[in-house]
């Protein structure tokens, strides 16, 4: 009799710890790809990848939503639990990247390892790549530029598409992952790696035109203007590189990993990072001229408007920092996690945050919009 | 940042981090050297907490004849469980403490060894905020996440396999035979249960956590080996051989109703898995005798 209930008490507990198990292993914090895409503003339209592994297009005039059908992933998470779905109580592919928008074709990568084409007018797939199978997962954005897509992943690579048809045409390997977005400038394409280097590539058939090493591994897509190269690395260092032979040409010590891409105003370069601070630097010397705090990390690129450049704390701060005067006003307070780049239109800043919610600030007068609400219907 | 963060998780991230620098920028390797590390800490504690549990073992048939005796009487019982603890110098409450102060480590080690992994992009992002100023950790981060075959960022199925054998095997050592079926039964359940579920839960999150539960279980198994030597292992080893030379009879069968008669016993027994030994037992029940005792009562 002890032991047939003991069985019994034996059947239940497996049951309700098999619960526990996959509810904690799906769930845990840490191991969940959530994604931060950034908005893409085009003729009065902005793109942007959902938390729920959608491309969702708002027609900034009316608010009105349309969403793409939603990518999947082939790797379910800890015993069947869905990666995506805590959170946001869905089953898509975390989004990480911003969509880049080129001709009548929205691109975008997801964490699942495919790089997905989409019509712009009515979110149909055009081209998936590669068409069987998956790469490692994307986390940085595609980059569109002489009719070819670019970008890399986890596994290290960088592949060229033909924009058009999605057909490969190169490829190159670095040593270790790729998170970052590429820069195409030209006939040449600037991508960091996690092995610690920035890579100059020939967009042609992205051989090796050079690369330069640091300490840390490079997420930021780097911004080039006037053959200067400008990215930060893991190893809390901002620095600035010849674009054509990759030699040093200065370099600014932060006080963290610098994350978000750099922005450049006239001579000026605002460098934010990790540390909570925006670093005000000359761009032709590397001298610093100002730093501001803002309280906590900033991973989220920063967006210009008007003569502001407008960042975002890891908090959902929302400051703006006055080019002319070097000052700088906290604008709002949204409440909520920001970790993707910022976009505007008009003066009205963009932020997407992990909730499926895009949120509004009038830059101008720091007004907090109606928020759009990205979950699809 | 919580007070739980700043005094504990911090620092254990940032040693494994750096451990990981000193180590060749292997994580796995830094994994393992933590968890030896923070068992050399935690050396004395441990070794007197499996003290105390084998002497709690030791005490359990003198507990088990309080509980019969005093059962009805609780007040009486626990003052007598009391006086048999003080004599024979065991602090229930010892085990305890000693686990209470042990918990919290093995749990910011966790949670060191998932931040520091950072399988999501949100998860590195999150990591940077717990960094000490110091160009050892800067300078290795990302880790490397790959460590002999394996991707410490992804399950791994050998690897889970290790955990259950080794927990297994560990929880065996440690499980000495209670002479109350409840308890015994009890014991066995979890002998099984615990590395069943470690084993799920292995295959669920990143080998990485794996590789620090194997590594936990190995040391703990040393340090099982130290006190009580194979203890429970050996004991079922032993059980199994002293079983070889028994005979199972069949209910009815004239062997048994020999066998029976040669034990001395006029109880009617259970079909099936009978054992019967050698020499009847003190304390099994003997109709001549115990009739006698119960008139005298």
């Amino acid at each position: 009799m002890l032991l047939k209930r003991g069985k019994w008490y034996i059947g239940l507990l497996v049951v309700m710890l098999t619960a526990i198990v996959v509810t904690v292993s799906g769930c845990i914090s840490g191991l969940q790809a959530i994604g931060w895409s950034g908005g893409t503003v085009a003729g009065g339209t902005l793109y942007v990848g959902s938390a729920e592994g959608r491309l969702v297009v708002v027609n900034l005039a009316n608010e009105g939503r349309r969403w793409s059908e939603a990518i999947r992933s082939s790797q379910p998470g800890g015993l069947g639990c869905v990666p995506t779905t805590c959170g946001t109580g869905t089953a898509g592919v975390a989004i990480y990247g911003s969509p880049a928008v080129a001709g009548d074709l929205v691109y975008i990568g997801g964490y699942n390892g495919k790089v997905y084409a989409f019509t712009s007018d009515n979110l149909s797939t055009r081209w998936v790549y590669p068409r069987e199978g998956y790469l490692q997962p994307i986390v940085g954005g595609v980059v569109v530029g002489g009719g070819r897509a670019y970008f890399g992943d986890s596994d290290g690579r960088v592949y060229a598409l033909d924009a058009a048809t999605g057909d490969k045409q190169s490829e190159f390997k670095t040593n270790d992952k790729i998170w970052g977005t590429p820069t195409f400038a030209g006939d040449t394409l600037f991508i960091g790696s996690f092995d610690k280097k920035l890579y100059a590539l020939n967009t042609g058939d992205l051989s090796l035109k050079w690369s330069f090493p640091t300490e840390g591994a490079i997420i930021t897509q780097p911004l080039v203007s006037d053959g200067i190269v400008y990215f930060g690395s893991f190893d809390r260092n901002f620095y600035a590189v010849n674009a054509t032979d990759g030699s040093l040409k200065w370099q600014f010590a932060g006080g963290n990993w610098f994350w978000a891409e750099p922005v450049l105003y006239g001579d000026t370069v605002y460098a934010a990072c990790l540390d909570g601070k925006v670093y005000v630097l000359k761009s032709s010397t590397g001298e610093k001229l100002a730093e501001f705090d803002l309280g906590s990390p900033v991973s989220s690129s920063p967006v210009v408007v008007n003569d502001s450049i407008i960042f975002a704390s890891r908090k959902g701060v929302i400051y703006a920092i006055d080019t002319g005067r070097r000052l700088l006003t906290q604008l709002a307070d949204i409440g909520a996690e920001v970790n993707g780049p910022l976009c505007a239109s008009g003066d009205i800043v963009y932020l997407h945050t992990p909730n499926l919610t895009l949120h509004q600030v009038n830059a101008a007068t720091g007004a907090l919009l109606r928020s759009i609400l990205l979950k699809s219907t | 940042m919580n007070v739980w963060e700043l005094i504990i998780l911090q620092p254990v991230l940032n040693v494994l981090v750096v451990l990981s620098h000193y180590l060749g920028g292997s994580f796995g390797l830094a994994i393992i050297a933590l968890t030896i590390i923070i068992n050399l800490l935690l050396l004395q504690l441990t070794l007197s907490q499996l003290r105390s549990t084998k002497a709690m073992q030791a005490l359990q048939p003198r507990l088990l004849e309080l509980q019969q005796k005093y059962g009805k009487d609780k007040q009486k019982l626990a003052q007598e469980q009391m006086r048999l603890y003080k004599e024979s110098g065991v602090k229930p409450a010892g085990c305890a403490i000693t686990m209470l102060i042990q918990m919290p480590i093995w749990y910011a080690v966790y949670q060191a060894v998932i931040l520091a992994l950072a399988v999501a992009p949100e998860a590195l992002l999150s990591l940077s905020r717990y960094l000490y100023n110091w160009p050892q950790v800067f300078s290795v981060l990302p880790l490397n996440q790959h460590f002999l075959w394996m991707n410490l960022a992804q399950s791994d199925f050998v690897l889970a396999a290790l955990v259950g054998v080794t927990m297994w095997l560990q929880q065996k050592m440690s499980t000495m035979p209670s002479t109350d079926p409840k308890q015994q039964q009890q014991a066995q359940m979890m002998l099984w249960m615990m590395p069943m579920i470690f084993v799920f839960l292995s295959l669920s999150f990143p080998s990485g956590l794996a590789l620090y539960w194997v590594a936990s279980n190995i040391v703990r198994i040393a340090m099982q080996y130290r006190v009580t030597g194979w203890g429970g292992l050996k004991l079922g080893r032993a059980k199994q051989e002293a079983d070889k030379g028994k005979k199972y009879l069949a209910f009815g069968s004239k062997e048994e109703k020999a066998a029976d008669i040669t034990a001395g016993s006029s109880e009617p027994q259970k079909e099936g898995t009978v054992i019967y030994p050698e020499k009847p037992d003190k304390n099994r029940y003997q109709p001549g005798r115990d009739r006698l005792r119960h008139k005298k009562k």
